[in-house]
């Protein structure tokens, strides 16, 4: 039924390769259209960021010729990209806890049933879909030192003698930046959680009930074990995540006060579009990039681990 | 060549049109139909004019369309750029266009902070020979912003600068005179504060973003010191001068407490909202202040505030920060003679108060001021004229933005720690790596 087995057909037809037979070719043309979308929006401009860190383009002095690793050794004694990455790291790594923490306590209540479980798992979602500018600004008045309402009730209930000025202090102003990412996806990691929760086969509870197991031991033994995989993929996604924040920075502080709350993102962005130095700033996102690669590869080690260790 | 510039006649614009396209001897059937686009003749010149979004109760564009039918050479196309809010993408927009040098736009407004860059960048038109004789018919402090390496690479076209808003009624009663001096009206803040008159006594703008090096440099300013070097070659904000600037900033708030440490985090508008709330003795910000101030829905001061240029140290003079957008001529345009008389027009008088009227864009050639109809529109922005006089513009230098970025940090720096002279010598070492290599 194939050209091949029939070379008599073959040579009656159009001249075709003898590789290049239409069953053969049809997977790859299935694939074209897919390659040629990731090539051109992901593969492309990764290259080319790659490449534009290697020279010291800058739109403002005309300038674009190879420099080799001159951008990198600048950025290795630029406090202001250190400064800016032990930010990032600590956003990604204290925002990330709190969340899955957070996460999975918000979990394991809307996975139990009660009566009107299904508008409270659907009002904890609300947070997560709006806009982040939109959270930014209402932080930015939740927080205002002056007319904040969160001062104002830490002022009545006593807690505080005076006004916290939460974003114009170096010591404030980063742990704010984190309360408000906490707050905005938190929820999202509960619904990654609450999915992984209700993977865990209810006879598996009920066994370990009848054993006389209570809640803490059920969770601890029973639920948290073999949540651990989803729990690990849902931390790395949110990781990777916080190491780009950039909205609630940029909106809320601007990277100040004294550089306090600058983080990559906004930093690059500060350098590529805003000083149009396009060398340098592709050098430092190409750091940002490495850095979130060793992430997902700390992460992806432990999950492998998981995934094929024998339950 | 100073041409005479014709009169924007409004409402006359359609009889002008037809009576060209008659003379002209265009098509009579395209006479019938009227259709404006027809005007293109082919002996028009086309340019183009590219500029942010600016609007009122007109547009850009309808002054440009004034233009095109009051006379009968040249047709400037208008190309709508974002508006000035959008300030990094007007920039991005133009740097694109500017460096493909296809003498496309042939005519551009930029923002004050530009000039530099685009000067040394060789997109800028030197404008001496058409516009030297003119020079003087504008505000220094413009004119000096619009000069780069001597030459004058662009022609003012709006101003605006930091100035001091304060409370009339306030002074009234502790029987104070509008301050002229930080010292004075340090005082009076105090007192005001003291007697329980106003929560905040002096209202700035802290935030680590470009607002602070406008603060910086009426403050720097006034106290005969600079970010930069008059050549641009090296940064001088480490010099006693400059330090003892910066350090009054920091004194504000921790010192005197007439400022709250809020003032950090704080841009304009923050800033703007206790003072119209009516808790503020005064306050630092741009001229878009006393409209609202005057609103009688939003604000609890209406009647009550007045504007004066900022106050300066001992031996300074005051300094508000210069802004406003200005014209430029591409360098590789085609059409230098369209361009020029096209620009003419629109920085003669008679088109500056009609955006001034329309638009609210304040007039860089002070002589308009003083014109009965803005007067009687405008009264606000008349008083603004002694304000503007002294406007200084921020460093000039084609890598600004690195230069305000690392300003920016450095200022945030020495204001948030105390440690005033340390961090801007820290700041004055980074600045001058950037514009040493310049």
């Amino acid at each position: 039924m194939t050209a091949r087995s029939l070379p008599a057909a073959a040579l009656a037809g159009p001249p075709r390769g003898a590789g290049w037979s239409m069953p053969r070719l049809a997977p790859f043309l299935f694939l074209l259209p897919i390659a040629v979308a990731l090539g051109s929006v992901s593969l492309y401009p990764i290259l080319n960021g790659l490449w534009l860190s290697f020279t010291n383009t800058s739109l403002v002095t005309q300038e674009h010729d190879f420099i080799g690793l001159e951008n990198y050794a600048q950025l290795l004694g630029d406090d202001l990209f250190w400064n800016a990455w032990r930010h990032t790291v600590y956003f990604t790594v204290v925002s990330t806890l709190a969340e899955t923490a957070l996460g999975l306590v918000m979990a394991l209540l809307l996975v139990e049933r009660f009566a009107g479980r299904s508008i409270v798992r659907a009002a904890m979602l609300v947070p997560w879909a709006m806009p982040t500018v939109v959270t930014s600004k209402m932080f930015g008045w939740l927080f205002d030192g002056q007319y904040g309402v969160v001062n104002w009730a830490l002022r009545e209930s006593g807690l505080i003698a005076e006004n916290i000025n939460w974003y114009g202090s170096i010591d404030h102003a980063m742990t704010t930046i984190i309360i408000a990412d906490v707050w905005k996806t938190a929820p999202f990691m509960a619904l990654l959680l609450m999915a992984g929760l209700q993977t865990i086969p209810k006879s598996l509870i009920e066994a370990a009930r009848m054993d006389g197991a209570g809640p803490v031991a059920t969770f601890v033994h029973v639920r948290l074990p073999l949540l651990m995989s989803t729990l690990l993929i849902a931390g790395m996604f949110r990781a990777l995540d916080a190491f780009r924040v950039f909205d609630l920075v940029y909106v809320l502080t601007g990277g100040g006060p004294a550089d306090a709350t600058e983080t990559l993102s906004t930093l690059s962005y500060k350098t590529l579009f805003s000083a149009l130095q396009f060398g340098y700033g592709s050098a430092m996102a190409t750091a940002m990039f490495i850095t979130e690669a060793l992430i997902a590869l700390g992460f992806g080690f432990f999950i492998m681990r998981k995934m094929r260790a024998p339950r | 060549m100073t041409r005479t510039p014709k009169t924007p006649a409004s409402g006359k614009g359609g009889i002008q049109r037809r009576q060209f396209m008659m003379g002209a001897g265009v098509a009579a059937g395209a006479a019938a139909l009227g259709m404006p686009r027809l005007a293109r003749a082919a002996d028009r010149v086309e340019i183009s004019f590219a500029s942010a979004k600016f609007q009122g109760t007109e547009t850009i564009g309808n002054v440009v369309d004034t233009f095109n039918e009051s006379q009968s050479k040249i047709f400037v196309k208008y190309i709508e750029l974002p508006p000035p809010s959008s300030s990094t993408e007007v920039h991005q927009a133009l740097v694109q266009q500017l460096a493909r040098k296809n003498g496309s736009p042939d005519v551009f407004t930029q923002d004050v902070i530009w000039i530099a860059e685009f000067a040394a960048a060789g997109w800028a038109l030197p404008l001496d020979e058409y516009f030297g004789g003119v020079k003087s018919q504008f505000f220094d402090g413009t004119i000096d912003a619009c000069t780069y390496d001597g030459k004058l690479t662009a022609l003012p076209w709006g101003i605006d600068s930091g100035m001091m808003f304060y409370r009339k009624d306030l002074l009234d009663e502790i029987g104070a005179k509008v301050p002229t001096t930080w010292a004075e009206m340090t005082e009076q803040a105090m007192k005001l504060q003291a007697d329980k008159k106003v929560k905040f006594g002096f209202l700035w703008q802290g935030k680590q973003a470009e607002v602070l090096v406008c603060d910086a440099v009426s403050v720097l300013a006034s106290n005969n010191a600079a970010i930069l070097a008059a050549d641009g070659r090296s940064s001088t904000l480490a010099t006693d001068k400059a330090v003892e600037a910066i350090q009054f900033l920091h004194d504000t708030i921790n010192k005197y407490k007439i400022s709250p440490a809020d003032v950090l985090s704080w841009d304009e508008e923050p800033s703007r909202a206790p003072f119209t709330g009516g808790e503020a003795a005064f306050l630092r910000n741009w001229s878009y202040v006393y409209v609202l101030a005057q609103d009688e829905k939003s604000s609890k001061v209406p009647g009550k505030v007045g504007v004066a240029p900022l106050p300066h140290f001992d031996g300074g003079k005051s300094a508000g920060c210069l802004g406003g957008y200005q014209y430029g001529i591409n360098a590789n345009t085609k059409q230098r003679e369209a361009a020029v008389e096209f620009l003419t027009w629109m920085a003669s008088p008679e088109t500056q108060l009609r955006f001034a009227l329309k638009m609210g864009i304040a007039p860089t050639r002070p002589a308009v001021f003083d014109d009965a109809t803005l007067g009687k529109e405008q009264p606000f922005m008349q008083s603004l004229k002694t304000v503007f006089t002294g406007a200084t513009p921020r460093p000039k230098t084609p890598k600004y933005p690195q230069v305000s970025l690392a300003a920016q940090s450095g200022i945030s720096r020495a204001l948030v720690t105390g440690k005033v002279k340390e961090e801007l010598e820290a700041a004055a070492k980074k600045i001058d790596a950037i514009v040493s290599k310049a």
